[in-house]
């Protein structure tokens, strides 16, 4: 086992990831041994749909979550974004281009009073999150007069924003375009997190926020901008879950968040803050979106994902804390 | 006084690289105040601690109430009526006075907790003390000194043989004090044998019986009090061969420039109207007791917590330091004394917490540029003989006093001109320390200015120029080199203004 641990190349990779990537292939495995209709394209299709708002959502929660921070609001703004954005939009005739900036900057100002809250004002980032929760549910609800909101779709003039999440070829087969989009968001978002100031501030902060206080940095700055990343992440979310299942109902989106905080915490992110990992936050995503399919496939009412989510995070959460007891 | 009830001898317990306590004898007879005494690090703590079984001891025997005995644990030892009034006070604020006195062995009926019959059992252990408190008075709402009643009634209520006072005067006023001397004089009339933790001289004579001095983790002796000086005490306790040179002159030039000027500075109790000058390649060094209030004043001038008032001029010029970002652009660096708490990022790499202060001087467009990070990190690794595998290691399996390198790395990185090391070789090991010497006679010598912290006698004398001392948030004195001794130092350190 150790021997396998010290290999230069898992090392590199990290062992923990590896052995999700071997839990998400058993888990496909699985399903499709139970389930004979569950190997097929349209499945995988349908289950990327679901990774690819939640993997936007992951990718911004990793940063508040490296700051030793948490944001249980990223779900609602989300749905608050595609509201907003898509009632603009569907009933106030904006124009497409300008709806998608709207949602960005929903996420982007939800992002910036936790951020104000939490760094400027010392709240817990804990109680602050859940309180623009019920911000952003009651937002987008009083909005749209609590109506649902259906957005374009594809064959609407309107509904080129499809494209973001899969592409049809004229001979008829469909390409996940979102998949690209996705994976390059996460390289982008990656480099930010290990190669720039703002992410070796906002990792280092939430390894020891006093330490990097007392060394001339401007800790306030840093942690604020790791929840403006998150809520602009929670905006693009938004998008890309239109383009996927089309309609918003008002006051909801919460469990989304514990699933997006389950994949970065599955994935190595620590939730004390100083250590994150968003290729695991990827790993972790599509663990989530191939169990939910799974769980469609399968015939169980999909409240069982919430359960077997919940489990989830009980489970990675008991093996940080464990690994970390080791370590010190 | 009466027969003996305590006696502790040929105690001996070592730690890794350190001989904390070194055949220490002590006796405690029934119905007498004992003083124990000693500088910073003496071994009063680790002493008392393995009396009551916090610690185990190597060697030695513990006799108590004519038997040998040997506590495993603090709850044990107060079993057997030894109880310790600690510093710091263990109170839960938001409790009443009665629920704290008696947390942990609660009065029940019926499966609930009687608060009736506890307030009741405060109240005649109040009465007995003569203690005016109410017990269902919450214990926030109490000063400091009440606070402290409470606990000795706390420890009373343990049908305590011997208590052990720790430091207990030093947060309470004058007036407090007064009324704990009462107590104490009155627990002493009831035959209880009672060993107390100063570092005041004034109260020693007022209040003890017998003083037992010890010094480096040794004894040195035992006196009573009524037929010693003041003097006598206090060559007892720094009465050390220096085996480390110590300076005989100051080392500045005497036209250097001042670059700091403190006036007026005051930030809470433990800041108090502290003004001082530093100037170009000086040492100057911060001597005093624990809870002088030296830290306080330090982290107060870098910003790292709110001062009241108090103007800082740096190189002539009036600077506003409300925060630890303004300190560090005027070229000031803090290498605290808690160096995993304040002064490095454990878990990340030596290359990561060299560049902490400078990171922007390292970036290549938005990018950080590793290249030329890891060089830096490495030309200091070299320069400060860091030991380290490499710059990527974590600074957390690195040892104390290479953590430190790395904490002065981060400052010599920034290309601060005036730092403050505050208690610089704590928890480092004799090699290291004056490896550490070294580079700060180094630093000085290129025109750099340091405020030095430091409980250390030796450390002080070897190191400063000029020595500030200070007593309880006020500046208590200020020595050149050349008339320090340890005597005079003491003499200000227990100063009480």
């Amino acid at each position: 086992m150790d021997k396998i641990k010290n290999n230069a190349l898992v090392k590199k990779i990290g062992f923990n990831r590896l052995v999700l990537c071997c839990v998400l292939i058993l888990m496909y495995i699985v399903f499709a041994m139970l389930s004979p209709t569950f190997v097929s394209y349209n499945r995988i299709l349908s289950a990327l749909n679901y990774a690819y708002f939640l993997g936007f959502l992951a990718i911004g929660v990793t940063f508040v979550i490296a700051t030793g921070g948490i944001d249980f609001s990223i779900g609602p703004v989300m749905f608050a974004a595609a509201l907003i954005s898509g009632q603009l939009l569907t009933k106030s005739g904006w124009p497409l281009i300008l709806c998608i900036l709207i949602s960005v900057l929903v996420g982007v100002l939800f992002g910036v009073l936790n951020g104000y809250l939490v760094a400027y004002c010392g709240l817990p980032s804990f109680i602050t999150s859940m309180a623009s929760m019920q911000l952003a549910k009651g937002i987008g609800s009083v909005f749209t007069k609590t109506q649902s909101v259906s957005w374009p779709q594809v064959t609407d003039a309107a509904g080129w924003y499809r494209k973001f999440v899969k592409i049809r070829l004229s001979s008829g087969v469909q390409l996940p375009s979102g998949l690209v989009i996705l994976v390059a968001a996460m390289i982008i978002f990656s480099i930010i997190l290990t190669k720039t100031r703002a992410g070796r501030y906002i990792l280092c902060l939430g390894a020891n926020k006093e330490a990097v206080r007392l060394s001339g940095v401007d800790v306030k700055k840093w942690e604020m901008l790791a929840f403006v990343i998150c809520g602009m992440c929670a905006g693009i979310a938004a998008i890309f879950y239109v383009g996927a299942y089309t309609t918003v109902l008002p006051g909801l989106g919460d469990n989304f968040n514990n699933e997006a905080i389950a994949s970065c915490v599955m994935g190595g992110t620590s939730m004390a803050g100083g250590l994150a990992s968003i290729g695991g936050a990827f790993i972790g995503v599509m663990i989530i979106s191939l169990l939910q399919e799974g769980i469609l496939a399968m015939g169980f009412p999909i409240n069982w994902q919430y359960v077997i989510t919940g489990i989830i995070v009980l489970v990675a959460v008991t093996a940080d804390i464990r690994s970390r007891r080791r370590k010190n | 006084m009466g027969e003996v009830i305590l006696t502790m001898k040929g105690i001996d317990k070592s730690f890794p690289g350190v001989h904390a306590l070194d055949h220490v004898d002590l006796e405690v007879r029934k119905g007498e105040v004992h003083a124990l005494m000693g500088e910073n690090g003496a071994g009063k703590s680790t002493l008392m601690k393995v009396l009551t079984g916090i610690y185990s001891k190597d060697s030695g025997t513990i006799t108590y109430e004519g038997r040998e005995v040997e506590f495993t644990s603090p709850r044990e030892a107060q079993d057997a009526g030894i109880v310790i009034v600690h510093q710091e006070l263990n109170m839960m604020g938001h409790l009443t006075v009665a629920q704290n006195i008696f947390i942990g062995r609660e009065a029940m009926k019926g499966g609930l907790i009687d608060d009736a019959k506890m307030n009741e059992d405060a109240r005649k252990l109040f009465e007995m003390l003569s203690i005016d408190i109410d017990p269902t008075e919450r214990m926030s709402r109490l000063t400091v000194g009440k606070q402290q009643m409470c606990e000795i009634a706390k420890a009373i209520s343990h049908d305590a043989k011997v208590i052990v006072f720790d430091e207990p005067s030093a947060a309470l006023t004058e007036a407090e004090i007064e009324e704990l001397f009462k107590i104490i004089r009155d627990l002493k009339s009831k035959d209880m044998g009672i060993v107390y933790i100063s570092h005041r001289m004034d109260e020693i004579k007022v209040i003890t019986d017998r003083v037992t001095v010890m010094r480096d983790g040794g004894y040195v002796g035992t006196l009573i009090t009524e037929e010693c000086t003041k003097d006598d005490i206090i060559n007892m306790m720094v009465g050390r061969v220096i085996y480390e040179d110590p300076k005989t002159q100051s080392m500045v030039k005497p036209d250097a420039p001042v670059v700091l000027k403190v006036e007026h500075l005051n930030a809470g109790k433990m800041v108090q109207n502290i003004s001082f000058e530093l100037r170009k390649g000086e040492i100057l060094g911060f001597s005093g007791l624990m809870g002088a209030g030296r830290t306080e004043t330090a982290r107060a001038l870098f910003g790292a917590d709110p001062k009241e008032s108090g103007d800082i001029y740096i190189n002539g010029e009036k600077v506003d330091i409300k925060t630890p970002m303004d300190a560090v652009k005027h070229g000031i660096g803090y290498l605290s004394e808690d160096r995993k708490r304040f002064g490095i990022v454990t878990a990340k790499t030596v290359a990561e917490n060299t560049t902490m202060a400078c990171l922007e001087d390292y970036m290549k467009g938005i990018f950080i540029d590793s290249r030329r990070e890891n060089e830096a990190a490495q030309k200091y690794v070299d320069d400060l003989k860091t030991k380290t595998p490499g710059v990527d290691q974590l600074v957390v399996n690195l040892s104390g006093g290479n953590q430190q390198k790395v904490v002065i790395a981060k400052w010599l990185a920034r290309n601060c001109d005036i730092l403050i090391f505050d208690e610089p070789t704590r928890g480092i090991d004799v090699g290291a320390k004056s490896e550490i010497y070294h580079l700060m006679n180094e630093l000085v010598a290129e025109g750099k200015s340091i405020i030095m912290i430091s409980s250390e006698m030796t450390e002080i004398l070897r190191m400063s120029d000029r020595i500030v001392v200070m007593c309880e948030g006020k500046k208590t004195g200020e020595i050149d080199i050349a008339e320090a001794t340890q005597e005079n130092i003491m003499h200000a350190a227990t100063l009480r203004k």
